[in-house]
């Protein structure tokens, strides 16, 4: 094979670059529109803009939309509780690398 | 084939209610899951917890289970008795929901496989988005490269059986990137239906584990180790960085655990990461006459005692 005929595939980063639509997360992640709408009532997820169909989320709320999902299906968990446990999440992994910094390794 | 206790799983008895096994369930699934837990193993008990618990929830998948009889233990060697779940009516549905088809072969064997929630029968539909985890140097980050990476996808064929396909994937990663953060590749996911678009295929981003180098979000550690003379009196260092070798001036009197910041020597980016040198003081060992009579003398030449700040110090 020819090195130079070799094409890369390029995309963009999500988190820095992309700004999804409620229609777009729903497929990112394979979620149904019913719960990205609970999540975002109880202020798991923070969408800007007025309407639904106006929203934006960021590139972060994929890893959290889709964290949300599996806890909701793995854990039978409702959405004031997945709210809660993705903060507490947030936390420790906050926290953790805290420790990590002062702690060393 | 090996035999399994999904009683045993769940840790509890075989007359257990309904709600126990729930109970049981819920407890221990919170306690494994891999998004909570950071055990090691937590994925592969969290696997087996939901198998277990997609077979005792069910009251006819628990009949029939149990019907297989109580002397039966963990790792036996185990094959389903010919005709072994006649007599129950299986009304089908959710069973494995969640779970994908990834089940033990013991499992399968039992209630076949299951090819999980497919794509419904849409003449026309955009096709699923997939995810992937990659592992790439941190070197990748500082200059960006050109990686070829192969992902294993399961596909289910003609038969509803699901395999392991895999496949190359060429892929750019940008220069700057950092551990989980997502690349979307756009049209890389599933094929679409009739007309449909293929899916976007997301990479989460990963750092293979570095012996050397810690990072935090767009900064990276380096412990470096002095001798104890380099750290009192100075010392011009060659310290390794992802970027290659740089030469550090170590300040005269550095205490261990001091940080030396490389400003903008982190992961690129605007503002770029910055690379933090932690100094570490390891003794030479007193393991000859010479080291031990060198010690002795430091011991003489010092009127130094290092527990002059603690409280209630006798001496």
């Amino acid at each position: 094979m020819n090195p130079i005929a070799m094409t890369f595939i390029q995309g963009p980063v999500v988190e820095e670059e992309v700004h999804l639509t409620l229609v777009e997360l729903c497929q990112a992640c394979s979620a149904a529109e019913e719960h990205v709408l609970a999540w975002v009532f109880e202020g798991a997820l923070e969408p800007v803009g007025e309407s639904p169909q106006d929203w934006r989320f960021t590139g972060d709320s994929l890893r959290r939309a889709r964290l949300a999902l599996r806890l909701t299906r793995d854990l039978e968990i409702n959405p004031p509780g997945v709210a809660l446990a993705l903060d507490l999440l947030d936390e420790i992994a906050d926290l953790r690398v805290r420790l990590q910094r002062t702690g060393g390794s | 084939m090996k035999f399994k206790d999904y009683y045993e799983t769940l840790g509890v008895p075989r007359n257990a209610t309904q709600d126990d096994v729930k109970r049981a369930y819920r407890k221990l699934a919170r306690k494994y899951h891999p998004d909570v837990s950071k055990d090691p193993d937590a994925e592969a008990r969290f696997k087996e917890l939901g198998e277990a618990y997609a077979v005792l929830k069910d009251p006819e998948k628990r009949a029939a289970y149990d019907q297989m009889g109580s002397q039966w233990k963990t790792g036996q060697d185990f094959q389903p008795p010919p005709g072994w779940d006649a007599g129950f009516e299986f009304s089908g549905g959710d069973f494995g929901a969640g779970l994908g088809g990834d089940h033990s072969d013991f499992f399968e064997a039992l209630f076949g496989r299951q090819a999980g929630a497919g794509p419904r029968a849409h003449r026309q539909a955009q096709g699923q988005d997939h995810h992937a985890k990659v592992l790439i140097d941190l070197t990748d980050a500082y200059r960006g490269a050109q990686r070829s990476i192969s992902l294993h996808m399961p596909v289910l064929d003609a038969q509803g059986h699901v395999t392991m396909q895999e496949r190359k994937l060429d892929v750019s990663i940008p220069q700057g990137i950092r551990a989980g953060q997502h690349l979307r590749l756009a049209g890389q996911g599933a094929p679409g239906l009739g007309q449909g678009t293929a899916g976007d295929l997301y990479l989460e981003i990963a750092f293979k584990p570095d012996s050397q180098f810690r990072v935090d979000g767009r900064d990276v550690y380096l412990n470096l180790p002095l001798a104890p003379w380099e750290a009192a009196l100075g010392a011009s260092i060659a310290a390794p960085t992802p970027e290659g070798p740089v030469q550090l001036t170590i300040p005269p009197g550095s205490a261990a655990g001091r940080q030396l910041r490389l400003k903008g020597r982190g992961i690129p980016g605007s503002p770029p990461g910055d690379l933090y040198v932690v100094l570490a003081i390891v003794l030479p060992p007193a393991d000859s006459d010479a080291a031990r009579e060198a010690y002795r003398a430091m011991a003489k030449a010092f009127d130094f005692n290092p527990r002059t700040k603690m409280k209630g110090d006798p001496s």
